[in-house]
């Protein structure tokens, strides 16, 4: 049944793919400025415009373009970028690991610091711990991204010298990937030594994207594990003469998360596809930083495919969450399969 | 043990082992140079560049031109993969003699035929390329040693356009065999073979053992992409890499950080004079309004404090300009330096006042990129002109906005600036100022006049190098009478190396840098 509902929610999200592929065409050629003329720079003539112009297919009426671009996707062809000349498939396989590692790093980063932060408020409401913990989630959620970065970098990366400042893994371990994650193909060369690098380079970014999502979430999961002691069994468990720790611990933290998840993976989501800062102060080669580059350089083909590939991540996390949420919460399943 | 391998035992997963064998690794072992660069090349071989700075660097390390700029002064030409030339008394025609025995990196030989076909190939596919060499009427090969081109028109700094990156000169059969796969992995004849590249993170080049001038002491260059301005300065303090130049604008480091770097034993900053002129610029082609006027635009001269931005605040890392030609270059009329309207704010005033302008009244608006660069000079020059009693609206845009707003001619003021690739005055004075061609580019926009078009189109194709002189000077004089602009400051370039780089000699035009003989101490 679950499969049938992963398919179904499947099926009902090509329409959504198809008006991103028509919108994002659209919006990209609604920002002022060309790829060409972005390409030639500030000393180039109209004469070398129009000519770069036309060997990039631009003067082509736009029913045209976007007729033989549709038609390009559904053959699972996304383009070759106008600024490397490379295909958009290739460089976009080559930065989803980085960024997935980024953002599953930051993920089980923040998971691990908010569940025993909110457990921990939780066991005393209004107790010291529990105002602690709320002045340092609301210097998490409100420090912007590029500081956080900025000040680690500064400290642990220059100052200190205890992590490197930035990059995926040092130019010596530099090596053609297996799987493209830098953790997991360290494990399979079995080399300590390449995971040692790839985890030191991994702690500054992922601490700095986990921050915003720890903070956030380990006072709503507070909130939530609250709301649960409120509820009949976690009384009838607390007159078995359960501990109170015991309590929280078995009885109400399942239950506690599972109204949590979806901002898990909205967050999750926007990880994959918004880390655009993150990325580009720690040169974190990834799909926020193509974006962006593909934005500033009016590469509408590396545009359009970097918006469409984010969309179907986004999708597809979307339902990943709702089956976790089926599985950790059978009740719901009626409800979603029905 | 140092801190980092501190840090790393404490890391959960790691022994003791891995520190000694993992994080205790010399960060970049002596014979590599990291080299950090903002972005991804754009082309990396001559038929695919179209003169974007980084890709134009990495051809000039892989490939070989006919000729080179000198690497000490870079103002003549040196052979290369020509070992002599000459030109015919009418200036048409150039013959260049071939260094004999040189191979490209998939082992076939350098030859006539094979300059001829990388040229026309080049010509063919590279739109920016194939602009350059509108004069080239045709190309021959008598022998398998010599090429021979014919012109249309003389052209006496012909040389210096087969020195571009895109004129160097690829392998035809590497071409032929690898199609389209060619872009991404080049063959030349350079100090260094195109290795590895990881889009988006490293470029990767390595030693050419049979280089034809001598193997180059380094085994690899490595071009690191780091994004972020910050990140660079930061990982340069920390040693995780060697080098950074200081490229194009959205690249540049803030003047602050240059000074910080400048205090840095470990690093050294290394300068050269370039062609960049960078200036505020009148619509000349305005036949109303009061810029039309040409006691105003004088008074906007005289009211520019054009050393006190260079030195206070660019920080010296601009030389100031004295007219259209920047210092550096070869025709560049020292007499400019006391004909270069002088800061007078009170001067100014009075000329505003006999123009009909009483202080206060004036108001015109200043277009420009964004970018605090571009911020910090157009901010000033608003200072500037409040002093004198002009009142100046900026507006910053990204540059395409700002193409279409120049090339449209709306607006009174703009900050601009023209980056040539080579040393001759001809590459700020053709595009720049001929009226003929005003509207066609980012240009001074000159309104029509016959007789300065006739000057510059002179000074141009004029047979020898002191009548051209000459010639430029008058030119310098003429436009500096006209006020097209407030010339301010020509950008250096910078590197920011280790101290332990030997032999690093930073090229200035074009802004690139080969490192066939650069070392590592």
């Amino acid at each position: 049944m679950m499969a049938m509902l992963f398919l179904r929610r499947l099926a009902s999200a090509l329409p959504v793919l198809a008006l991103v592929l028509v919108l994002v065409f659209a919006l990209a050629r609604i920002i002022p400025g060309d790829p060409a003329e972005t390409t030639l720079g500030p000393g180039a003539t109209s004469q070398q415009i129009a000519a770069l112009r036309h060997e990039m297919k631009l003067d082509q009426p736009l029913a045209v373009q976007f007729t033989a671009y549709a038609g390009q996707v559904l053959h699972g062809d996304l383009g070759v970028s106008l600024k490397t000349h490379r295909p958009l498939r290739e460089a976009l396989a080559a930065k989803l690991p980085a960024t997935i590692e980024l953002a599953i790093a930051a993920t089980v980063l923040a998971l691990a610091l908010a569940i025993p932060a909110a457990l921990l408020a939780a066991l005393n409401p209004g107790g010291w711990i529990d105002h602690a913990l709320r002045v340092i989630a609301i210097a998490g959620v409100s420090l912007p991204a590029f500081l956080t970065a900025l000040a680690l970098q500064a400290v642990l990366g220059a100052w200190l010298d205890w992590l490197p400042v930035a990059l995926r893994q040092s130019p010596w371990a530099s090596m053609p990937p297996i799987t493209g994650f830098a953790v997991v193909d360290a494990l399979l060369r079995g080399r300590i030594d390449l995971l040692g690098d790839a985890l030191a380079h991994l702690l500054l970014p992922a601490l700095v994207l986990a921050s915003f999502l720890a903070a956030s979430f380990s006072r709503l999961l507070r909130a939530s594990l609250i709301a649960v002691l409120q509820s009949p069994h976690v009384r009838a468990a607390r007159a078995r003469g359960l501990s109170r720790r015991a309590i929280l611990l078995r009885h109400t933290l399942r239950n506690a998360l599972v109204p949590t998840l979806p901002i898990i993976g909205i967050q999750f989501g926007d990880m994959l596809g918004g880390a655009i800062l993150t990325e580009t102060v720690f040169s974190w080669p990834g799909l926020g930083r193509l974006t962006v580059d593909a934005i500033h350089n009016r590469d509408y083909p590396a545009i359009q495919a970097a918006t469409l590939v984010f969309a179907a991540i986004f999708i597809l996390v979307s339902i990943l969450i709702e089956m976790i949420a089926l599985w950790l919460d059978p009740r719901l399943r009626k409800e979603g399969g029905a | 043990m140092n801190r980092r391998q501190a840090l790393g035992c404490g890391l959960p997963l790691l022994s003791l082992s891995a520190c000694k064998a993992g994080l205790a690794l010399p960060r970049g072992d002596a014979r590599t140079l990291a080299i950090a660069i903002p972005g991804e090349p754009a082309g990396i071989e001559p038929g695919t560049n179209l003169a974007e700075v980084i890709g134009s660097e990495v051809i000039l390390n892989i490939f070989d031109t006919l000729v080179a700029w000198s690497s000490d002064e870079q103002t003549r030409m040196e052979p290369r993969l020509a070992s002599a030339w000459q030109v015919s008394p009418d200036g048409l025609s150039w013959r260049f003699t071939l260094r004999p025995g040189i191979r490209f990196h998939d082992g076939t030989l350098l030859d006539a035929a094979a300059v001829r076909y990388a040229l026309e190939r080049g010509i063919a596919i590279n739109s920016y390329f194939h602009a350059t060499m509108t004069p080239l009427a045709r190309i021959a090969t008598p022998d398998a040693g010599t090429v021979e081109f014919h012109l249309s028109h003389p052209v006496p700094y012909f040389p210096a356009l087969l020195a571009q990156p895109q004129a160097a000169i690829v392998s035809p059969s590497a071409v032929r065999a690898r199609g389209k796969d060619f872009a991404r992995a080049p063959i030349g004849t350079g100090p260094f073979r195109f290795l590895s590249q990881e889009p988006d993170v490293a470029l990767t080049l390595a030693a050419n053992p049979a280089y034809f001038r001598g193997r180059a002491w380094l085994d690899r260059l490595v071009y690191q992409v780091i994004a972020a301005p910050s990140t660079r300065r930061m990982m340069l303090e920390a040693g995780e890499i060697d080098l950074c130049h200081q490229v194009g604008q959205l690249a540049a480091l803030s003047v602050e950080d240059v000074s910080a770097l400048r205090r840095n034993p470990a690093l050294r900053v290394i300068e050269a004079p370039s062609q960049i002129l960078r200036q505020l610029e009148f619509n000349n082609r305005l036949t109303h309004g009061p810029t039309a006027d040409l006691r105003v635009r004088q008074a906007i001269a005289h009211a520019v404090d054009a050393d006190g931005l260079a030195q206070r605040i660019m920080g010296g890392t601009v030389d100031r300009a004295y007219g259209p030609l920047p210092t550096a270059n070869w025709a560049f009329d020292p007499a400019q330096k006391t004909r270069a309207p002088a800061y007078d704010p009170a001067r100014a005033r009075n000329l505003l006042t006999q123009a009909g302008f009483a202080p206060g009244q004036l108001s015109l608006d200043l277009i420009t990129f964004t970018g605090t660069l571009w911020t910090t000079v157009a901010t000033f020059l608003q200072a500037n002109l409040a002093e004198a009693g002009i009142h100046v609206a900026i507006e910053q845009m990204e540059f395409p906005a700002l193409r279409a707003r120049h090339t449209q001619g709306q607006f009174a003021l703009a900050l601009d600036g023209r980056s040539p690739w080579f040393n001759d005055p001809d590459a700020h004075m053709s595009i720049g100022y001929l009226s003929s061609l005003a509207t066609s580019a980012m240009t001074f926009r000159m309104p029509p006049d016959a007789a300065l078009d006739r000057l510059i189109l002179g000074a141009q194709s004029a047979p020898s190098q002191d009548k051209r002189r000459a010639l430029y000077a008058d030119l310098q004089a003429e436009l500096t009478e006209r006020v097209p602009a407030v010339y301010l400051f020509s950008n250096k370039v910078i590197a920011f190396a280790s101290a332990r780089l030997r032999n690093l000699r930073v090229g200035s035009t074009p802004p690139l840098t080969e490192y066939w003989q650069v070392a590592k101490a």
